[in-house]
């Protein structure tokens, strides 16, 4: 008897749970719905159709819009231009912000010094930042050509150059980004346990070598965080592109169309709705399968040493 | 008699005392209503704002303006007006107006105003630009041409006495008037070229050049259909005189300052841009020395530049669309269209202004507001595939004009003949091409 | 040994140097925008640059205020971000701790939706959104700016990983045999021990709804709705910019944050690098 009212309360209880779950959870899947499911599903329907967002005309093409971007130049020059960029980006800070974390790891007075100053870019809204370096960038009043010209380096058109415009665009995204992953790396590295360190020490092992056998593959949960945030981050860039290209003393729309520019020119300046939602399509299966590898790789390297 | 008298007085006195009723009725209503106006232009803001204030003074309707810039404001209007969450009245290119209008998004004008866009108060060019099917649809707001800007104190201290005729000539002043640092760094641009950037404007600076040399972007076939009109002798010109300004002859950079804020400051001697850099002028460099002249004619050709009207536009969802196209009327009355041009330095489209007290004022607008005789318009066609068409040409430009391998004239050719085929190809995809 | 100490040491100071000198790159777009903007027009166009303005002047600030009601675009932004930041804060602990702890059918496919949707773009499906606030008359109003950032994927995620690696189950199951709910669960022992983690995504959520800009650019048609970013475009002409102007409108819009950030860096810097420890 006892042990049967002891299921019938478990029963219950499991029951009053799962309803809880779906109570809680309801207002968030409900909005979660509303502004990003069906959204998102209409958005890839109109893939599928020709529509200007203006008429109310609105004839199903099937496959044309995808077909139509594989020949299209824009769309594979964003796809190589926005590669470039992430990869150069989510590269470069990560390199640099390692090392930099390493070394702000050892006690100093002047580490939280450094993290606040470094951490300045990743709070700061990316409109006036970006409008920030597009000043600073500028050829004949900017402080970078000044820079350059007070060390005897000759003045850099930092935008209007097509071969330089996209790696200007990289500085300024490893500049925004490089203090987040740097603190990131910076508290994995102290949360490793001292003594694993110390052990290495005393085994005589060179501080090079304590860096490659135990920081680096203690980090890799934190590696494989940074990494895929970052990339993700770096595909979506939009921002920057549409200040910087802003106006004739620009940088010219080639040499710096990314994807979501390029999804944005055709959504809302030719009024190519459908086009345009099958690209960004195209976009989101390009990084879910970037997020995928890189997990896959990192799982893979976990389960080697073991 | 005298009670007929009476009684047609007191009906009289009734018949006033109702209409005055009904016009007090119909004043406290127009208070009622608010008009939403949107505008690309932010510089027109301060004369919408005063003609919204007279407005509101004469009719007691309010008036609320909204602006944007260019590119923010064509992207609201095409999401607020086919959603019905649009303005009233809105300014805008007749590119989106004509995407528009085939949407049913703006419908023929009443009577009043197709009335008076017919009339002598408006050119028939612009007329018929905006004229669909036998129609009429809003009403012209900005007259646009470009002319030729010089700083004749560069001109004067070049010892050049006046701006040249033809691009020919003007190449050559050009390379008198550009400067250069010890280093070999330009500092002063003989012309301003648009040369960087992005979108449909480096093309439209590109037909500057390429329609008095002989070509066009398009040319329609008579039968409603286009094809490209540039993969010619002019379109191959037309390129070669902007390498070589940059490349050759080394008049212009596209590392320097350029536009309107460049011949502003002094950084360039020739420009050629709209009116409203006159507005510029007047309000950040009142002391500078310039004149306006026409766009150079290429070669012995006859002098061209490009047309484009800017209209107001009544949304057809407006749910006050008699007051909005009342307010419309009043905004393009022949005083408002003097007060738009003192307030924006953009010329209004009315034909029937008396502009001499403007020119007394500021000479320079002459050839904007009456354009030399013999100067030929070319329009901007009227459809929805044109920015596309414009913004994928200027896609290419930019590259080209610093590709030192298209001095090649192969090269250069070949390059023109892509860039044309795209343009085909646009025209199929909307199924407008036909040769 | 000695030798060897020395060498350590100018090893050091390179360190401090380079790191200096980074730390210089990191501040430099920021001081020369605050520097720029107290300059006269005839100053921001001269060469070589003056990094200090010669005569400091306000007059772009007066100027950007007279152009919009700037006070107006700056508590927008702040009422925008706060109603973000709250709502994200709440959900995200919400759903997370669902996420975490509970088992139910349907919540692998639903947390794999949360975060697969999370990277599409925005700028993907914001007319369709549009599309939709319009059936419900949510155009031109604050509810409607807002209601696309009233949750945040990653802040689910984050959320997530914290319950999962720092709240015992046992201490829930605790709860359970004294007879508590699961909301007097959540309130009583997981918002408390979940502090540091939900102010990490309150940090995200702020920065987020402080600098959003392409969504209410669509969904404002009032001045008075516009938020400070937005605001900014007020000095950025197809034609002409005002670089005076422009820099002042970006330094009120970026010395909020940066208020804040000073006042609780240390908090900030470690709460948000805490959301990378738990992967």
């Amino acid at each position: 008897m006892a042990g049967d009212t002891g299921t019938l309360r478990r029963f219950f209880r499991r029951r009053r749970i799962i309803l809880f779950c779906y109570v809680a959870l309801l207002p968030v899947v409900a909005l979660f719905f509303y502004v990003r499911i069906i959204p998102i599903g209409f958005s890839f329907l109109l893939s599928f159709y020709k529509w200007n967002l203006i008429s109310p005309r609105r004839p199903f093409v099937g496959w044309d819009n995808y077909l139509g971007l594989l020949e299209d130049e824009n769309f594979i020059l964003a796809l190589k231009n926005t590669s470039i960029y992430s990869f150069s980006t989510v590269a470069l800070s990560t390199c640099i912000a390692l090392p930099l974390a390493v070394f702000l790891s050892r006690k100093s007075r002047l580490s939280a010094f450094y993290q606040t100053i470094y951490f300045l870019p990743v709070i700061t809204p990316m409109v006036p930042v970006s409008i920030a370096w597009k000043w600073i960038y500028d050829y004949n009043y900017g402080i970078l050509n000044y820079g350059l010209s007070l060390v005897g380096l000759p003045s850099v058109a930092w935008l209007t150059e097509p071969s330089i415009a996209l790696w200007a665009l990289v500085i300024m995204g490893v500049w925004k980004v490089l203090g987040y992953n740097m603190v990131l790396f910076l508290v994995g590295i102290r949360n490793i346990p001292a003594e694993y360190l110390e052990a290495a020490s005393i085994d005589g092992a060179s501080d090079w070598q304590r860096f490659w056998r135990i920081t680096l593959p203690l980090l890799r949960p934190i590696l494989l965080y940074v990494i895929v945030t970052s990339t993700i981050n770096a595909f979506n860039v939009f921002t920057q592109v549409y200040v910087m290209t802003l106006g004739s003393q620009s940088a010219p729309g080639q040499a710096v169309r990314m994807l979501v520019f390029d999804i944005y020119t055709n959504g809302f300046q030719f009024f190519r709705m459908g086009y345009a939602s099958a690209e960004a399509v195209i976009l989101t299966l390009i990084v879910l399968g970037l997020t995928v590898i890189q997990f896959t790789l990192a799982r893979d390297k976990e389960a080697k040493p073991r | 008699m005298t009670q007929t008298q009476i009684g047609r007085r007191s009906a009289m006195g009734l018949a006033a005392g109702a209409g005055l009723a009904m016009a007090a009725g119909r004043k406290a209503k127009a208070a009622d209503i608010t008009l939403n106006i949107w505008t690309g232009y932010p510089e027109l803001v301060p004369w919408y704002k005063a003609m919204g204030a007279e407005y509101t003074k004469a009719k007691g309707t309010q008036i609320n303006i909204l602006s944007t810039s260019l590119r923010e404001h064509e992207q609201k209007l095409a999401a607020a007006v086919p959603t019905g969450t649009g303005p009233d009245v809105f300014d805008v290119g007749q590119i989106l107006g004509i995407t528009f209008i085939e949407a049913g998004l703006v419908k023929p004008n009443p009577a009043a105003v197709d009335g008076l866009l017919k009339s002598a108060a408006y050119r028939k060019s612009s007329a018929e630009q905006f004229t669909t099917d036998g129609k009429t649809y809003g009403l012209p707001m900005l007259f646009s041409t470009p002319a030729m800007f010089w700083n004749k104190a560069h001109f004067k201290e070049a010892g050049l006495d006046g701006p040249p005729k033809t691009f020919q000539q003007k190449m050559d002043y050009a390379k008198k008037l550009t400067k250069f640092d010890a280093t070999g760094k330009m500092t002063r641009s003989g012309m301003s070229l648009r040369l960087s950037g992005q979108g449909s404007g480096i093309a439209e600076k590109f037909r500057f050049i390429l329609e008095p040399a002989g070509g066009t972007l398009i040319v329609p076939n008579g039968k409603g259909k286009f094809h490209q009109g540039y993969d010619n002798d002019a379109g191959r010109a037309a390129l070669k005189y902007y390498i070589d300004a940059v490349q050759i002859d080394k008049v212009d950079d596209p590392k320097v300052q350029h536009d309107a804020a460049a011949f502003v400051a002094g950084n360039t001697s020739m420009l050629m841009r709209e009116a409203w850099v006159i507005g510029e002028i007047k309000e950040k460099a009142p002391n500078l020395d310039y004149g306006v002249a026409p766009i150079p004619a290429w070669g012995s050709g006859p002098h061209k530049t490009l047309l484009q009207h800017n209209g107001l536009w009544v949304n057809a969802k407006s749910k006050n669309i008699d007051a909005a196209y009342d307010f419309m009327l009043f905004i393009s009355s022949k005083e408002a269209s003097v007060k738009l041009t003192q307030l924006s330095g953009w010329v209004a489209a009315r034909a029937d202004v008396d502009w001499s007290p403007l020119l007394k004022d500021i000479p320079q607008y002459k050839e904007f507001v009456s354009p030399t005789d013999g100067v030929q318009f070319y329009p901007e066609p009227v459809m929805a595939a044109w920015n596309e068409i414009e913004s994928r040409l200027a896609d290419r430009l930019p590259g080209a004009y610093i590709d030192a391998s298209l001095q090649d004239p192969a090269k250069l050719a070949a390059f023109i003949k892509a860039a044309a085929a795209q343009t085909d190809q646009i025209l199929k995809q909307n199924d407008l091409y036909g040769t | 040994m000695a030798k060897q100490r020395t060498l350590a040491g100018i090893g050091i100071l390179a360190c401090h140097a380079i790191l200096m000198l980074g730390a210089l790159v990191m501040v430099m777009p920021m001081a020369w925008m605050f520097v720029t903007a107290f300059k006269s027009a005839a100053e921001i166009a001269i060469w070589p640059p003056v990094f200090f303005p010669r005569e400091w002047t306000v007059v772009n600030f007066f100027g950007a205020f007279e152009t919009a009601p700037f006070h107006r675009f700056f508590i927008n932004s702040a009422v925008i971000a706060l109603v973000s930041t709250a709502s994200v804060m709440l959900t995200s602990l919400i759903a997370g701790t669902v996420f975490a702890k509970y088992q139910f059918p349907g919540r692998g496919l639903l947390f794999g939706l949360v975060l697969a949707t999370a990277i599409v773009p925005f700028e993907a499906y914001m007319i369709p959104l549009y599309i939709q606030l319009v059936g419900i008359d949510w155009i031109n109003t604050y509810q409607g700016i807002i209601l696309p950032y009233l949750f945040m994927a990653f802040g689910i995620f984050l959320m997530r990983q914290h319950v999962c690696s720092s709240i015992p189950t046992e201490l829930m199951e605790a709860g359970r045999v004294d007879g508590a709910g699961e909301w007097w669960i959540l309130a009583r022992v997981i918002a408390p021990l979940s502090g540091n983690a939900l102010a990490a995504v309150g940090i995200f959520a702020f920065i987020q709804g402080w600098g959003i800009f392409i969504w209410p650019l669509l969904i404002a048609n009032d001045q008075l709705l516009f938020n400070m970013e937005l605001g900014l475009t007020a000095f950025q002409f197809a034609f002409s910019a005002d670089i005076g102007k422009l820099m002042a409108g970006s330094v009120v819009s970026v010395v909020p944050m940066l208020i804040v950030f000073l006042l609780l860096r240390r908090r900030i810097i470690e709460n948000m690098a805490l959301t990378g420890i738990k992967g």
